[in-house]
């Protein structure tokens, strides 16, 4: 099976600090894209076309040598209170963890220009960014906690060192998927042997405890094409699908619930060239990768949006990646219109479809769910979208386990030395889900699916898979 | 009985009392508060290059900078090694740029003139409009670890340094100085060592007390007409720049930035007062040093300043000058020898002058009252390095050695030098106290050996309570270090006393985030530790039958349902 879109170097996994291409446009042709034939909204985070003899027309990127951000500034918010310390999940297990505000305030505010001294300890951040939705102040944690961890794995981690290749294979996992899916009943069969999990384990430091995720015989885009594209033609309600990694690769039934829904609303969806969010990236520092990621996903996106079309994910970190973590990290033309017209599937059809009533005719035979509210849904405000949703649905009972993180945080809880925290971290989320009615589990986010599947042995959906199910069936 | 008592432990003082020292000679300091309790610590942290005085004062630009470059090598793990920009803007007037650059050639002052891209290529938050700029060998030095490691050198090769001990009067004997007498503060478990009164009977007694010197010599009948001139200074919370900027133009109020440990130190005004210890501090002096720097780095607009701080220069110039404007007076320093100015041997006077050339006046001083004893020895102050500075603190192993997080490492062994091992290398945990400075607790607990209860003298040698909080969560923990060895009733007070210099500085930076960060402060020390209302501290017995017996319990405490979601979540956050 072949990928008639895939990328042209999807192994390439070249190591280059954050070089940022000069912004007027012309870097579009670096990815053998001609420019668009309209002209895109100017970026706005470099401010580069402002009047240079403009006393305010000062630039805040590109501070430090190198490209890195001076994100000193951001630690003039932080009044020490201790509220991130106090919700961050990996500080409440692991006593060596210093903590979101060491990491991000303190650890900057103690820099210098010049400096290369990031702690290690960076590395055992998750990056759920519970940090920035606890945070009373406004303190940019993710993107002091990103930009720091960048750095330390570029000046500070040897590049032969097992836990950077080990990092890096889990946070290239699209690269990973793309090979593993030419021949995905191979791989799975593969996948689940115990000589696999030993080398894993043994020469990687990725846990054995976790079943590898199975891939599917048909990727999500195969599917797409076979099918011939969009069935809806509609320039007046136009979605571009951000269907990240594992809805192609491992869940396309989430990907097709997607595509169905939204033609049940009359939208045309597109389907753009796109590779990973970067959010397994940017939780182990490979900044370099993120960002090539990133200017390819930002320039179709951002055609598609000059096509008139909204962005929609289905993976609530993949929509977390493209609203915050871009911008704050990135300076790529486009990347703020992109970041302006995100969406996650579901917040999508509450904002501008009236799901309420086409859900009122809906039956379905008696199913309950435990839900969770992955973290990165969490911080775009969407922790309680799914019980809103099906709460007044005849037939579907959703609970709330609480509000505890699962663990898993993506690549973190596959680190062999992490394993035993991210168990620890979810043991609450496990004991809320025996202990509601659904013997089924609901989630948006793929990895906290992986952990909920793992620490209860449930069957894990998709609010997609269940919208589908009460629109279509 | 001593053979020289230096009155004032500022940087002139503990320079005096060093150089003296290593010549030999007995010596005693005495200081009224803690070691930089006057002028010194209230400076804004420049090591000249001597730049700022090359048009105007080319005798003083060439002494600062000899002495930069003396510092530099033994006090190196005082001074940090920013380098200075001369920045020109627009309206700002060209010729006296070519002047600026001339001076400095003439007294050997190394220049490079950058275009105003280099210069924002050096420090990208200068303002787009800065057209060009001098670079020059400016630093940044800390007036207060200096200080005390000129006071620990006299110490160890003998020198008595009594701080917290003022001086009452100037003891005067058949028309000559023979002493002072000593009121020591009533708390002999501060650095001193006295109690009550004291008689310091000495052959020879140094007036170093600066602003102050005017009162010290009345004392002893003669008149030495001091001119007070306050400046005030803003700290930022932030480095915004690395580099000291300094403005171009001949003079003025409100043209210095100065990148000092985590902070940046914003200067200054100069106007003259009456008394040293009694003048306004004008929040139009604080608004007009943000107003006009923002001119030269426009994000100072919105930075979030920590607190605010006056000093005074002790300017003296000699009599019959008649100049007027403070900023014209005479940066340079006068020696007088009152046994020949006022036939009133035994005592001599310093004043005016800066900290960058302390050690050379403190020299000279030496020098003087060396050849009034009758001893003959050389200054070695410009050769032999400062406690601390004997050898390169090596980070990597502070790190590895003292399991430490990087930045902590790395701040607490540039503070320390090559006194990092000495300090650091502890039995058992050795956790950070002050988050925002990155100090230990090894570290305090080395400063109170050295500096007493005066949790003041603590803050001047490691730099807690000196970041974004103030003192917010870390006071409690410096007093409680003060615990067992000292008892409860005095761990109390110095807390209170470091409280209290902590909100005096940020009585002027009362807006914004520093507001936001007071609020908080406060609250978090009402509601955890009494600070508003302490019942261990209110006199008399609190009536405790006089609160009721608390919330009810039961089914009546809580209506049903009211914060629990059916489903089981808690609600929109």
């Amino acid at each position: 099976m072949t990928e008639p879109d895939a990328d042209p170097d999807p192994g390439v996994l070249s190591v280059d600090r954050d070089v940022r291409p000069p912004n007027d446009g012309s870097h579009a042709g670096e990815n053998g894209r001609s420019d668009p034939p309209h002209p895109r909204r100017p970026d706005g985070g470099a401010r580069r076309d402002v009047d240079p003899l403009d006393p305010e027309g000062y630039d805040p990127v590109d501070v430090f040598e190198g490209g890195d951000l001076d994100l000193r500034a951001g630690a003039d918010d932080c009044y020490k209170c201790s509220t991130c310390d106090t919700a961050c999940p990996v500080a409440a297990v692991d006593d060596s963890f210093p903590g979101p505000k060491f990491q991000g305030p303190e650890q900057w505010r103690l820099k210098r220009k010049g400096d290369a001294d990031v702690d290690g300890s960076i590395t055992d951040c998750s990056n759920c960014m519970r940090c920035d939705d606890a945070c009373p102040a406004s303190v940019p944690l993710s993107q002091m906690h990103n930009e720091a961890r960048g750095e330390y794995v570029d000046e500070r981690m040897p590049t032969l060192s097992r836990t950077y290749v080990r990092n890096r294979i889990l946070a290239n996992y699209r690269t990973v998927a793309a090979l593993a899916s030419r021949a995905p009943r191979l791989s799975n069969a593969v996948a689940g042997l115990g000589v696999t999990k030993w080398v894993g384990e043994h020469l990687l430091g990725i846990t054995g405890e976790r079943e590898l995720p199975e891939f599917a015989t048909e990727t999500f885009r195969s599917w797409w094409r076979e099918r011939g594209g969009a069935a809806v033609e509609n320039p007046d309600k136009r979605v571009a699908y951000f269907h990240g990694c594992y809805a192609n690769y491992n869940t396309p039934e989430v990907g097709k619930a997607m595509v169905r829904v939204f033609e049940r609303f009359g939208y045309e969806v597109l389907v753009p060239p796109q590779r990973c969010s970067g959010t397994p990236m940017f939780a182990n520092g490979m900044l370099a990768d993120a960002r090539r990621e990133a200017e390819t996903n930002v320039a179709e996106l951002a055609d598609a949006i000059a096509d008139g079309a909204d962005v929609v994910a289905c993976c609530t970190s993949c929509s977390m990646a493209l609203r915050q973590e871009y911008p704050e990290l990135f300076d790529i033309e486009g990347i703020d219109d992109v970041a302006e017209n995100t969406y996650e599937a579901l917040e999508y059809l509450r904002i501008y479809e009236d799901l309420e009533g086409a859900l009122a005719g809906a039956d379905l035979e008696e199913t309950a769910y435990a839900y969770h509210a992955p973290c990165h849904a969490r911080n775009q405000g969407l922790a309680r979208q799914a019980i809103e949703t099906f709460r007044p649905v005849a037939g579907i009972e959703v609970e709330d386990v609480g509000e505890s993180c699962s663990g898993i945080s993506g690549t973190y809880g596959w680190k062999a030395e992490k394993y035993d925290y991210s168990m620890e971290i979810g043991a609450e989320m496990f004991e809320h889900m025996e202990a509601v009615d659904g013997e089924l589990g609901l989630t948006e986010c793929p990895t906290c699916a992986m952990q909920m599947e793992h620490g209860t042995g449930y069957e894990i959906r998709h609010p997609l898979e269940v919208l589908e199910a009460a629109l279509l069936e | 009985m001593t053979d020289v008592v230096v009155v004032g432990g500022g940087s002139t003082g503990c320079g005096v009392a060093r150089d003296l020292a290593m010549r030999g000679v007995d010596v005693t300091l005495v200081e009224k508060g803690n070691l930089t309790h006057g002028t010194t610590g209230r400076m804004h942290g420049l090591l000249h290059s001597g730049g700022r005085y090359a048009v105007s004062d080319r005798a003083s630009a060439a002494e600062c900078i000899e002495e930069n470059a003396i510092l530099r090598d033994i006090a190196a793990h005082c001074v940090e090694e920013t380098g200075g920009l001369f920045v020109e803007r627009p309206e700002d007037d060209a010729t006296y740029f070519e002047e600026k650059l001339a001076g400095c050639a003439a007294c050997d002052i190394p220049t490079e003139v950058l275009s105003g891209a280099e210069a924002r290529d050096r420090e990208p938050y200068l303002a787009a409009d800065i057209e060009r700029a001098i670079a020059v060998p400016d630093a940044a030095v800390d007036p207060f670890r200096l200080c005390v490691a000129n006071a620990e050198a006299a110490e160890s090769r003998g020198a008595r340094v009594a701080t917290h001990a003022t001086v009452t009067d100037v003891l005067v004997e058949a028309g000559e100085v023979v002493g002072v007498e000593l009121a020591h503060e009533d708390a002999p478990d501060k650095r001193g060592g006295g109690a009550g009164t004291e008689r310091v009977e000495a052959d020879h007694v140094v007036n170093a007390t600066g602003a102050w010197a005017g009162r010290l010599a009345a004392m002893a009948g003669v008149d030495v007409a001091v001119r007070p001139s306050k400046g005030a200074m803003a700290v930022t919370n932030v480095r915004q720049v690395d580099t000291v900027i300094n403005r171009c133009r001949p003079k003025g109020d409100a043209d210095i930035i100065v990148p000092h440990e985590t902070t940046c130190i914003l200067g200054t005004t100069d106007v003259e007062v009456d008394d040293p210890e009694d003048y306004p501090e004008a929040q139009w002096e604080v608004d007009r040093l943000l107003e006009e720097l923002a001119e030269l780095v426009p994000i100072l607009a919105e930075a979030r300043t920590l607190r605010s701080f006056w000093g005074v220069r002790p300017l003296y110039e000699p009599p019959g000058t008649g100049t007027e404007d403070p900023t014209d007076i005479t940066r340079d320093f006068s020696l007088l020898d009152h046994a020949d100015r006022d036939g009133r041997p035994g005592l001599t006077t310093i004043v005016g002058g800066k900290f960058t050339t302390y050690r050379l006046m403190a020299e000279r001083v030496a020098d003087h009252v060396c050849d009034r004893l009758g001893v003959d020895a050389d200054c070695r102050t410009a050769d032999v390095p400062l406690p601390g500075s004997e050898h390169d603190a090596v980070l990597d192993d502070a790190m590895d050695a003292y399991g430490l997080r990087s930045p902590v490492a790395r701040r607490s062994s540039e503070r320390l030098g090559a006194r990092t091992d000495e300090v650091l290398a502890v039995d058992g945990p050795n956790p950070v106290v002050c988050g925002c400075e990155a100090v230990t607790r090894a570290e305090v607990r080395d400063a109170i050996d050295d500096a007493g209860t005066d949790l003041d003298a603590v803050r001047i040698r490691t730099r807690a309570s000196m970041g974004n909080c103030q003192g917010a969560f870390c006071c409690h923990r410096l007093a409680a270090e003060l615990y067992p060895d000292h008892d409860a009733a005095t761990a109390r007070a110095s807390l209170s006393d470091l409280y209290q210099e902590r909100w005096k500085g940020q009585r002027h930076a009362l807006w914004g985030d520093q507001l936001s960060q007071a609020m908080l402060s406060r609250m978090l020390h009402a509601t955890t530790m009494n600070r508003d209302g302490d019942p261990a501290r209110l006199d008399g017995d609190v009536e405790f039958g006089a609160f009721d017996g608390g919330r009810p319990t039961g089914d009546d405490a809580r209506p049903d349902g009211a914060s629990t979601a059916a489903d089981g979540g808690s609600g929109w956050r």
